[in-house]
């Protein structure tokens, strides 16, 4: 990414350039902080699926800072595939979020009226979806490379 | 971002199209979720001051739908730019508050007691999904013409 923006030759492509590392490194800042917060909130139960997210975000912020050194298919596609798994645990995070909290007030998920009482529970339903976030951003930024 | 989109012409112009209408997407899926859950989770005190959030989503979400079809229009960039500002602005004073709210008892700037802050009930992180959103918009219109 880096090279790609020092080496670009027309404004066009540096823009492209600029904007690519921007979003990448939003998203590495994203990686970096989603996992400290999981640490520092202790945000797991004794179950090892608990644990996904924090060992998702370890697992994306190097792929993602290798990303802006190097961006040959070897890494951009283990990369591409990490971003949609990241898009897929915030989504799973929701779902579990939505689902415990129906369980706690006793409602169903499947219908409107337990749908917003479950949303309004104890566990942030969006906070879950700041993985996707960040997952969808970087796969996007990824997805517009060509070798 | 549309019409900038269908309009491209290079590999170059697709990407850098590409880019900014999913962005700007997400700004809107951001822009509608967000003040839903505020409104669902009646996420505010008596203080007008913390509506603050929910009004700044209503113009972010109306002037981001309208850049995705006009950006050209000046006062509509600038109102655009100007309404993401905001969002940057409510996300980082929002981060400080839930910080701020989360000391129990005195407020002690140091390492340790801003970590368990952190760590309170009112999550620092998830305020800065306006900031997040806000920064998203700006770096969507950057330079578009």
């Amino acid at each position: 990414m880096i090279e790609a923006l020092i080496k670009a030759q027309t404004e066009e492509e540096r823009l492209l350039e600029f904007l690519r590392s921007t979003f990448l490194l939003i998203a590495l800042v994203g990686f970096a902080f989603y996992s400290m917060e999981h640490w520092i909130l202790d945000h797991w139960t004794e179950s090892w699926q608990s644990r996904i997210p924090f060992f998702v975000s370890l697992v994306g912020f190097p792929l993602t800072l290798l990303m802006f050194f190097h961006r040959g298919k070897w890494v951009r596609y283990p990369f591409l595939l990490w971003m949609l798994v990241t898009v897929a645990t915030g989504l799973l995070g929701a779902y579990y979020h939505l689902l415990w909290n129906a369980q706690d007030a006793e409602v169903s998920l499947w219908n409107l009226k337990g749908f917003l009482e479950a949303f309004e529970g104890s566990r942030p339903v969006l906070a879950a979806l700041a993985h996707t976030h960040v997952g969808a951003v970087a796969f996007v930024v990824g997805i517009t490379i060509r070798d | 971002m549309i019409p900038a989109f269908r309009s491209a012409q290079t590999q170059t112009q697709w990407a850098l199209e590409f880019i900014r209408l999913v962005m700007l997407l997400l700004c809107l899926v951001g822009w509608v979720m967000y003040p839903v859950e505020l409104l669902l989770l009646d996420h505010w005190t008596e203080s007008w001051q913390s509506r603050i959030p929910f009004f700044v989503a209503i113009p972010g979400f109306i002037f981001t739908l309208w850049v995705l079809f006009d950006r050209k229009t000046p006062w509509v960039r600038w109102a655009f730019i100007l309404t993401m500002w905001a969002s940057v602005f409510t996300g980082l004073i929002g981060a400080y508050f839930h910080l701020l709210w989360n000391f129990e008892g005195e407020v002690a700037w140091e390492f340790e007691a801003a970590m368990e802050a952190m760590a309170g009930s009112r999550p620092v992180l998830a305020a800065l999904a306006f900031t997040h959103i806000g920064v998203t918009g700006l770096l969507a219109i950057y330079r578009a013409r």
